[in-house]
This record gives C-alpha cells, structure tokens and sequence, in this order.
C-alpha cells in the first residue's frame, strides 16, 4: 500500500533531530493537559480526604486543610453505623471477584461453541448475545427485582452476583481471541488422540485464551463494581450492598442533612477514595495481561 | 499428529460428545443469558401490555402504553437532551480517545506508560464517585473553581445552571471515558502491521498522511464499535444526571433523560407498565440508531 | 420528610431479613401448643437511627412479644420495598414507618389495618392536628412518632445589624425582605425552598389550602384555587424584586449560605433547631426562633412540614401485638422522651410537648433561648389537612414545576397551573373520578 502523494522521495518524511525533538515535546505537553485533567478529580479527592469537614468548604479546593485531618476521616469512616463501610467493601469485592471469575469462565466457554463449533441456531444465538448489549437498564432492573421477589429471592447478593456474570462482550471477545489463537488442527489432533471435549477444553484452549480470559473478568470485576442501578434496586439489607449504593446513601444523606449533618461529607469523600483504591490495583496487578487480551479481541 | 496406542473410541469421554460439546459449553452462559435477560425482558414486555391504575388495579391495555410513549413530550424531549448531548459530547471523546492513541502509538512522546495508564485510570472511577466528585467541584458558591475565579476577581463559573448543565454532565461522561476508548483504539492500531509504517515512510508520507490515509481506515472497525457503544451509552444516560440532580433539583427534572423518566414512572408514579413501554421504546431508539448509522457509514465507505 | 439527624452517628442494628422469614416459617411449623409460649415475632421496619434502644425498651417490658428491628431503607426505598410487598403478596413487615404525608397513597393500596380499638383511648394524649392524619373517623391506621410544626429560626446579629425585627406577619416579612437586601446586597431574608414540595407544601397548608380531597366518590383536585395564586404572587414579588434567593435546599452552598450569614432567616419545622447545629457551625449562639408569620395577625395558624408514623400493616399475621408496637413505642413515657434525647426527634404526645424539661431546653445555639417552646406553640396550631392518596406524583410535579418557573419558564401562578394540569390528567388516568 503506497502513499497516495507524490511526494518525491527527497522530501521524505526525515525530520532533523531538532524537528523531531520539538514535535516530541510538543505532543508529551499536550497528552499531559489531558493527564491533568484526567486527575484533576483524582488530586481533589485526595485532599478532601484529609481536610476535616469544617475545612472542606472553607479552605481551598486544591490545597491543603488547616489541619490534617485524614487518620481521623479514617476512623470516623470505618467506625460509622457499626463498621458498614467495611462490609460494603467486603462486599463489593466479593460481588466483584466471583462474578469477574464467572463472566470469564462463561463466555469463554460461550465463546469457544460459538467460535470453533457449528450447530444449529449458532449465528442467530450470537446476534441476540450481542442485541443484548443494546437493552436499556431500567427496562432488566424492575423486571428483575419483581421476578426476584416473587421467587422470594429478593434481598439476596445473588440477584447481583449471577447477573453480573452475562458479559456479552465478553463471549464476543473470546470468540474472536479464540478464532485467532487457537488452531483448529491442534485440537482435531487432541480429538483425534481420544481426548474429551472438556479436557481439550482444560487443558488447551483455557491455556492459549489465559490473557483474553483476564480482560473478560477484568471488565466484568469493573462492570460489576461500579454498578449502581441494579443493585441498587435489587438489594434493600444495607449489610448486602455494595460500596456504589452504599456511599451514595450517605451522600444523599448528607445532603439532606440526616445522620449527623456535615459530619457525612468528610465521611463521603474519605469513603470515595478507599473505595477507587481496590479497582486501581487490580488494574497495575493484571495490566500486562488486559493489554494483551485487548490486542486480539475484537477489532477486525 | 501423533496416533499412538488402541485408545481410539468414537466417544469422547461419554457425554463431552463433540455434537453435544457446543451446547454443553454454552449452557452456563446461556441460562444466565436467559434467566436474566430473557426472562425479564419477556416479563417487561408483559408488563408494558397493561396499565397499573391506583383504583382499578392493573388492566390490560394492549399497545395503548406504545401509543401514549409515541406521543409523549417528556419521553420525546428527554431523547432530544441526549441527541443533543450526543451529538456534542461523542465525536469529542473519541476523537480525544483516538488522537491520543495514535500519538502514543507512534510513540513520539515521553513517559508513555504513565500515559497510558492515567488516562485509564478514570474508568476506574464508579459513576457515582465521579458524579459525587464533580459534583463538589462544580459548587457554585464554595467548589474549588469558583474560589479560584473569586480570587482573580471573575465571575464564577455556572456550572450547574440550566444553559450549562448539559455541558457539565457531558465533561463527566468525557472524563470517564476517553481512557477506555483510547485503550480500544490503542490495541486496534498494535494489530496493524508494522512494516505499514516502513513501508509509507519510505514512501515519503508524513506522520499525519500515515494515519490519516492507512490507520483511520483500518481502524474502522474499532471506530464503528466505540460509536454504536457511545450512542448506546448516552441514550441510555442515568447515574450521572440522577446523582446531579441532588445538587440541582431545578434544572434536572424528572424527565431529564429517558432513563430518569422510567424510574420516575415506575418509582413515583407507581406506573410500571408504563415505565416498561418507555424503556422499550427507547431500547428500539437505540437499535434504530446504532442500525441506521451503521447503514450509512456502510454505504458510505462502499461508495469510496 | 423525616429528617434524621444523629450527631454521635450510630445507627441501630441491622438484621437479616431473610433469617426472619426462616425464623418466621420455623416457629409456624411448630404445634400450636409449643408456639403458645413462644414470644410473638413482631417485624418492624424503621430508618430511626439507633432505635434499637428503644426497641430494646420494648422487648424488655414485653416477654410475649419481640420486635425484630430492620432498616429497609429511608423514605422512598423503603416506600418502594413495601409496594413491592403489597404487589407480590409477600415479603411485607407487621409494622413500618411511614412519613404522614404519605400514609394516603398506602391507604390507597389498602395496605393498612385499623389498630382503633386500641388506640382510640389515647387519642386525647396527641395534638388535634396530628390526630386527625391517623385516619378518618375511629379508624386508625398509625401512631405519630415525630412531627415538624413550622416556626422560623433567624439571625439575631444580621437583624440588629440592620434594625430589623422578627416579622409576625407576611406583610411584615415582604417589608424586611426589601429593607434588608436593599441595605446590603450580600444578604438575603431567606432562601425560598421552591426545591422541596413538602415545604411548599407546609407555608400553604395554614393559609387553608386543600390540594387534593375527597368528596364521597370523587377527587376534588383544586391545587391552583385562590388561596395559591395569592401564595405564588406573594412569593413571585419578592423573586422578581430579588429580595429573596430560591437556590436548592440540602446542599453544602445552602448549608454555607445559612453559616455566614447570607440568609438571614430559615422558616423550618420542629426538628429544625437541632438540624442546624449540625450544618451551621460557625454561626453559633447567633441565631433564635420566632413564630412562623401569619397572614391574619388575629389568628394564630401553623402548617407542619415532615414526620413519620409507625403503620400497621393489613397483611399483619398478628394485629394485636402490631398495634401494641406501634402504640406503646409511642406513647410509652421513657422511650419517647429517649427520642427527644437520643434522636432528637420533636415530640408527639402532648405530655412532652409541655414538660419543662423538654420545653424549658435552652440550647447555646440559640443564644441561651428555649427554642422548643416556640415549636411546641405550633404544634398546638397546626391545622388539619388531608393528604392526597398520590403524594409522590404531587411532590415531583411541583420540583419539576417550580423549577421551570424559577428557570424562567412562566412564573409561579403559571406553574400552579400546570401542576393543577398534570395532576388532574394522572388522577383521571389513574381511575379517580375527578370532579
């Protein structure tokens, strides 16, 4: 594939050191306004989580407080209504890891019958997999929690748990990691040497997909521990729910006053950096993997 | 393809037979799909087919909700917020997303990793921290921006009046999601082969024909997924604005956004059959949208 | 609304819900001779914080009967929860907590029993005006657990400052809006909650106003009458002449604004006082409560604004033992002068309204003053007022109303109007007959 120019080959595009050097520069200044703004929030936050209440409304935003104030945010936090915050934490890791590991776990083995196997049905199962990504939220949660509640099952982490594990993105993107990196032939000749479909499954394809399984359950983890909406509809025991739905029952305390008044803002925002804590890590633990995984998925 | 010893039965392992391996492999996934997909969305249609009254309890209505959601202005002027939204907020957040890929990708630049990951990072962000975050921000008499105006003698900025809220709701969305965009980008143009690269720069084109000429169309793909998804996203809008409105009752109504509207409906209104009309309607918006873009974008890119 | 406030910031225990549904099939499956002698299992629903104590209280003085204590949630989640009972036909408490304003919509549903027999005989403990929200007739479906009388609590340093007395009458209050904005531009009389129906609700409901009653079989709906559009003039003149701010209440800008002085007055209920030691620290010692002003100087009349009740529900297996939780929980004399205390709840029964201790409170706050007895005045001065069986679609109406209005679309005459319009189109829809 040529150029379409014609530019002569003198005027090739060889900048001089110079030149390349500035064009560098240039683009790192610019990427870094944006990397400002992105933590801008982020900086905020961090701050607030150390000024005590009185401070946070009377000093500057992006400065420090009069005191520091963060041990004591700390305790008053996790002390709050018999320790909560530690159980909505608990929680949302909990929710967040069994249905990262089943999101994975499922639309792998989604995606390899949908990617190495013909059967009847097969491409009109997946079209409507992938509709689903199209179905607005509020149209599942209400329906969902009056079939929970008439099954009697309403107030229970599974109506969290066992929805968080559909990842229709996820069979997507397995189908397509698979199509690429598992050769047909090496599992015709594992079929061939008398080996179960589980076990080739096992021990072969799990083995090549390990990083496109990583970003399934990555996506899944952060999926499930951001979500807001269903559990906030589905769950009603506070000692059921979630960092998202319990941190913003505080703040809509606060703001109308209930439960101590001001005291709750300092609570809020301390709550709100613990609570980014736990994803943050989990991305720089497993970023080689997601980055991998990306790279194959989807974009063909 | 080695071919040893007598195990050789036309089985394989009893029920993991290979006609029967598709489905078995697919049946976890499919219950859930089924039981929590499926299911509800059969029951929301059910539902939509009635109407909920206080007196006269719950009556069969037939396609009346449909035809009450064709007709309603708070539907209709809510998909219109977001169209609007939409039609400012999208191609600036990816087209951020996709600048920044292809710069970091050409890696003309330091610290790339650092980059990388940073950009991510807001994604990280639950919705509700994000709004909750932007939402002291955004304070008028006492957020951090306003004091700053204050101290250089400017008027300070409205965030949350009803002119602007449309613009500050649409920063937050943009700041969560350049990141993961930019993420999906980056991987589509590490797909593309790098002797491309050499072989255009031998050719003579400059750094921005490269991308212009050879990356945007091979990353079309990638580009056509992030725009369905964004439509799909912003139709669909409702942590943000519903934390928002705490800090803005007046401007934020109920009917803000379709969303808000069917939880208003259902919520307050104990209008369910209703609020189930208007979030399929709204579902067929969405796949209306995403099909006819796609449609055009298609037709277009033939005609090349 | 029932605000709660909680300085010390605990909150009861919670407990699994689905341990008392086990525990609950548990106890029927036994015979009926063994049950006998177990305690009945009452099942409570409240957000009160830390009414595990009282609740403790009970279960104390009462072997044969046992609350199990839940918080389903606060205000509309709980309110969802128990639609979502009343749909499903199961999953419903004995007894839950229901703001007064919206015990009509449960009645609606059919969703209470009638605990008069015995109630009733306690009838002359409890203030008229709270009464009479109990239920219509002998029927009583609730006991009040904590009201909001309107009074108005101002900055003594702003007034003097500006030589302005607290007003007794409306006419006065427009006067010292003008005179105080006019002498300083930085301050404002008060901040108009047009953000909160209920408290739209509480300034219209002593002028006599009667949104939505009931006439035999019909719905009177009469929501933009007289007696409104005099109300939204009044309003509307102070807005247009930007005297007064109508900013959203609840937000750290309004806490602020009350903290330094930007607004000189709050006309709030009962268990305003206490709230406003929680949000406006610095301003402490410098504010005092005044009567709500009045329209007429010859009469005295109040409006209330929030407050919760403790409901029983039809669905109740054991109405008896319900109706002694939600009775003595509110009437017994320990464990609601607790709530004075503990929760600092304003109280109900007319025995606390005067005690001297409760009333002669004299809080640093508020300058040494008894500010309780200026809210206890009022509770005795609210008048009756009948809630309409919808006041959800009411309240997010007149947000979505009065903020179009605020925001320049029509004034607020205009937006009583539309919500006259949209109200009258749900309740026909609904299947009400609107007369």
């Amino acid at each position: 594939m040529t150029a379409t120019t014609d530019i002569a080959p003198f005027k090739a595009a060889r900048r001089r050191p110079g030149e390349r050097r500035r064009s560098r520069i240039f683009l790192t200044l610019l990427l870094a306004l944006f990397l400002v703004y992105s933590f801008v929030p982020l900086v905020y936050l961090v701050l607030s989580a150390t000024k005590s209440n009185g401070d946070l409304f009377t000093t500057f935003g992006f400065g420090f407080g009069t005191e520091f104030n963060l041990w004591q945010n700390l305790s008053d936090l996790f002390s709050r209504d018999n320790g909560i915050f530690s159980r909505w934490m608990l929680n949302s890791v909990l929710y967040s890891t069994v249905a990262g590991l089943g999101a994975a776990i499922f639309a792998t083995a989604a995606g390899y019958a949908f990617a190495k196997f013909k059967f009847r049905g097969r491409d009109l199962t997946f079209g409507l997999v992938l509709g689903a990504v199209f179905v607005p939220q509020t149209a599942l949660v209400v329906p969902i929690f009056l079939l929970l509640a008439l099954s009697g099952l309403s107030d229970n982490p599974l109506g969290v748990i066992l929805p968080s594990m559909i990842s229709p993105i996820g069979v997507y993107l397995m189908r397509v990691y698979i199509e690429q990196g598992v050769d047909d032939e090496l599992l015709d000749a594992a079929r061939v040497d008398g080996a179960g479909e589980f076990l080739i499954f096992r021990a072969i394809v799990l083995r090549l997909v390990a990083p496109g399984m990583v970003t399934v359950a990555l996506l899944s983890f952060v999926g499930t521990w951001n979500n807001y909406f269903l559990p906030l509809i589905v769950l009603r025991s506070q000692e059921y729910q979630p960092i998202t739905v319990g941190l913003s029952t505080w703040y809509q305390l606060a703001q109308q006053g209930g439960g101590g008044g001001q005291v709750l803002f300092s609570i809020v925002i301390t709550g709100a950096l613990i609570s980014i804590i736990p994803v943050i890590v989990v991305f720089l633990l497993l970023q080689r993997f997601w980055q991998g995984g990306l790279t194959a998925g989807a974009l063909k | 393809m080695s071919n040893s010893s007598a195990t050789r039965p036309a089985r394989a392992g009893g029920f993991t037979s290979r006609k029967l391996a598709p489905y078995l492999f697919l049946a976890p996934f499919l219950l859930l799909f089924i039981a929590f997909i499926v299911a509800p969305l059969v029951y929301a249609f059910y539902m939509s087919l009635f109407r909920d009254t206080l007196v006269g309890g719950r009556q069969f209505a037939g396609a009346a909700n449909y035809v009450k959601v064709a007709g309603d202005a708070k539907f209709w002027g809510g998909v219109w917020n977001l169209v609007l939204f939409g039609v400012v907020q999208v191609p600036i957040m990816l087209g951020l997303a996709l600048l920044f890929a292809i710069v970091l990708d050409r890696g003309q630049v330091y610290a790339k990793g650092l980059f990388r990951l940073g950009f991510f990072l807001p994604y990280a962000v639950p919705s509700v921290i994000a709004a909750i975050i932007w939402g002291y921000l955004y304070g008028p008499t006492f957020g951090p921006f306003t004091q700053m105006a204050k101290a250089l003698n400017l008027p300070p900025p409205a965030f949350l009046s009803p002119g602007a809220m449309i613009f500050s709701l649409a920063n937050i969305v943009t700041w969560e999601y350049v990141g993961y965009n930019m993420v999906i980008y980056y991987a589509a143009l590490k797909a593309i082969p790098s002797d491309l690269a050499e072989a255009s720069r031998i050719d003579g084109a400059s750094a921005w024909q490269f991308a212009r000429l050879i990356q945007l169309p091979l990353l079309w793909p990638a580009i056509l997924l992030t725009i369905i998804f964004s439509i799909n996203g912003t139709l669909q809008l409702f942590n943000e604005p519903f934390l928002m409105r705490f800090l803005a009752r007046d401007v934020i109504n109920s009917s803000y956004t379709p969303n808000l509207y069917a939880y208003s409906l259902a919520t307050q209104n104990q209008q369910y059959g209703y609020a189930a009309a208007v979030s399929f309607v709204l579902g067929i918006v969405i796949a209306g949208s995403s099909y006819i873009f796609t449609l055009i974008t298609n037709r277009r890119r033939s005609e090349r | 609304m029932t605000k709660i406030f909680n300085p010390l910031g605990r909150t009861m225990q919670r407990r699994d819900f689905l341990k008392v549904a086990g525990a609950g099939l548990a106890v029927a499956a036994l015979p009926a001779a063994v049950r006998a002698q177990e305690p009945v299992k009452v099942l409570l629903w409240s957000w009160v914080p830390d009414l595990q104590l009282q609740v403790d209280m009970f279960n104390a003085a009462h072997p044969g009967i046992q609350i199990e204590l839940v918080n389903a949630g606060q205000g509309d989640p709980e309110y969802q929860a128990v639609r979502a009972g009343l749909q499903a036909g199961s999953g419903l408490p004995d007894v839950v907590q229901i703001e007064f304003q919206h015990l009509e919509s449960f009645r609606q549903l059919d969703a209470f029993a009638d605990i008069g027999p015995w109630a009733n005989q306690h009838k002359a403990e409890f203030p008229e005006g709270t009464w009479s929200q109990l239920g219509k007739g002998d029927v009583v479906n609730a006991m009040p657990q904590d009201t909001g009388p309107m009074a108005m609590l101002y900055r003594k340093d702003v007034f003097d400052k500006h030589g302005i007395t607290p007003p007794a009458t409306w006419a006065e209050f427009a006067d010292a809006a003008k005179k105080l904005h006019a002498a300083d531009p930085n301050v404002f009389l008060t901040n108009a909650l047009f953000s909160s129906g209920d408290w739209v609700n509480a300034l219209l409901w002593p002028m006599g106003w009667k949104p939505v009653t009931r006439d035999g079989d019909k719905l009177v709906i009469n929501i933009n009458d007289k007696i409104a559009k005099d109300f939204a003039a009044y309003w509307q003149d102070l807005i247009t002449a930007g005297v007064i701010e109508t900013k959203p209440g609840f937000t750290n800008e309004w806490y602020t604004g009350l903290d330094t002085g930007r607004y000189a007055t709050w006309l709030t209920a009962g268990w305003g006082p206490v709230f406003l030691t929680s949000v406006a620290k610095t301003s402490a010692g410098q504010w005092r409560a005044a009567d709500l002003p009045q329209w007429d100087a010859s009469k005295f009349v109040t409006g209330n604004w929030g407050g919760s009740t403790l409901a029983v529900m039809k669905a109740t297996q054991h109405l008896p033992e319900a109706a002694e939780v939600a009775i003595w929980l509110n009437i017994d004399p320990e464990a609601t002068k607790l709530y004075t205390t503990k929760q600092f709840f304003f109280p109900t029964t007319k025995a606390l309204l005067s005690s001297p201790e409760w009333a002669g409170n004299k809080m640093d706050f508020y300058g040494g003053q008894a500010v309780n007895e200026v809210f206890a005045k009022s509770s005795n001065a609210v008048a009756p007022f009948e809630w309409s069986p919808f006041q959800s679609v009411i309240y997010q109406s007149m947000a979505d109303e009065f903020g179009a209005a605020l925001n320049g679309n029509g004034t607020l005459s205009d937006a009583f109007d539309r919500i006259q319009d949209a109200v009258v189109a749900y309740a026909t829809e609904q299947g009400f007959t609107v007369a």
